[in-house]
């Protein structure tokens, strides 16, 4: 083998050398050289290591994706957490019953303040005994919620259950508030706000036992 | 801890990431993002020599990919289609800036050409006697279609048929891209050193 024909071959040569390449360079000083050489700059390549860009990089990134409209947090971090939780498959159901519940507390609220406003000609006492509404307790106790939060995040359930039970109490007086003044509008909002918190509280427990 | 950190601590898959992304999801944006950044970094930089302009393709190169990833298939590896991104960018900018780019089909440099020897290459073999320094400014000093080929292969540590993807050419095109590659870089460090040596 020739130095002209070692060199031809010599950019397809990935380590191994056959028996006449071999030959040749042992007798070629040259080509052993040359090849010492490209191992060499091969060797020292593979030790460059990569660096780091700064992080406004990332920032500008971020920023044109969230311009483009390409990022989505909210929701859809909401939906992929929950999709990628099997035990939390049909967590996404929770808001919709807490909205649910929300509802249904505002007909029968609206169904029982008509039906004071109709017997009203009737009552001669306005004030409605607090024993015979709901007692908070009663529905705390049984609130799908509390299991939940127990099962997830057992720590969280004291502060979850307090703050429960403060809304439950605040939807009570609320409810006996708007019994006792059907026609009046402040009563009626706070008890809008009432049942709008226990949402808030069912949706903040929900964000929070998340994975 | 930041979103993206938290995907990489939980070993979230790229595969997974990508899906995520898909759908919008910021943290599996970010966390692909750190998952390439310094490989895809180090690419433009070595290819620019030039910090700003390296961040300014790194993030064009990662913009590029991100808008266009509800179409990966997954044909390819993500890390693939990500350098040939940066690739592309990196030598659209250089054309741009009216520096020479060398094809990336065969070259028509002769043999003779290619294997010219310098002052002093005959001297002493390189091996031991490479430094990161001399070496980094070596390859700032190639023609940019061999520098993209020479970092792919010998700094990244692709495979010939992935960089054959990677910049548009055959496999064979390939090789002697990196072989030429090597042999101008061995030139220029004999340069380098004669012209050290020679210095009082």
């Amino acid at each position: 083998m020739t130095c002209e024909e070692f060199e031809r071959v010599l950019p397809e040569l990935e380590g191994g050398h056959n028996l006449e390449q071999e030959e040749h360079l042992r007798t070629c000083s040259a080509c052993a050289d040359l090849l010492s050489d490209l191992n060499a700059i091969e060797q020292n390549a593979r030790l460059l290591g990569d660096q780091e860009p700064s992080p406004r990089v990332w920032n500008n990134i971020e920023t044109a994706l969230r311009r483009d409209g390409l990022i989505r947090q909210p929701q859809l971090q909401l939906v992929s957490a929950t999709l990628h939780a099997p035990r939390w498959r049909f967590a996404w159901l929770v808001p919709i019953a807490a909205a649910l519940v929300y509802g249904v507390g505002l007909l029968i609220m609206h169904w029982q303040v008509s039906t004071q406003v109709a017997h009203q000609g009737r009552i001669t006492n306005p004030v409605v005994e607090s024993s015979t509404l709901q007692s908070p307790s009663v529905s705390i106790s049984e609130d799908p919620m509390i299991k939940l939060v127990a099962d997830e995040a057992p720590g969280m359930r004291a502060s979850y259950e307090s703050n429960l039970r403060a809304v439950e109490a605040y939807i009570h007086d609320a409810e006996l508030a708007a019994r006792n003044n059907p026609n009046d509008e402040i009563s009626q909002q706070h008890l809008t706000n009432a049942y709008e918190q226990r949402a808030m509280v069912y949706e903040m427990a929900m964000h929070r036992v998340l994975p | 801890m930041t979103g993206a950190r938290k995907l990489q601590g939980d070993k979230v898959s790229e595969a997974e990431a990508i899906q995520r992304a898909k759908q919008g999801d910021a943290e599996a944006f970010e966390a692909l993002y750190h998952l390439h950044k310094r490989r895809v970094y180090s690419l433009c930089l070595r290819m620019t020599a030039n910090t700003a302009s390296a961040e300014e393709f790194t993030q064009e190169a990662f913009l590029q990919l991100f808008r266009k990833i509800g179409t990966f298939r997954g044909e390819s590896a993500f890390s693939t289609w990500l350098h040939r991104m940066a690739v592309n960018v990196v030598l659209m900018q250089l054309r741009k800036k009216g520096l020479p780019v060398v094809p990336l089909e065969e070259t028509l440099e002769t043999d003779e050409e290619t294997h010219k020897k310098e002052p002093g290459a005959d001297d002493v073999r390189l091996a031991g006697s490479i430094d990161r320094i001399q070496l980094e400014h070596a390859i700032a000093n190639l023609p940019p279609g061999y520098r993209a080929v020479f970092l792919l292969h010998d700094v990244e540590g692709y495979e010939h048929n992935e960089i054959a993807k990677i910049v548009g050419c055959s496999i064979g095109n390939s090789k002697s891209q990196l072989h030429k590659a090597r042999m101008r870089l061995r030139d220029l460090l004999k340069t380098s050193r004669a012209e050290k040596a020679t210095k009082p």
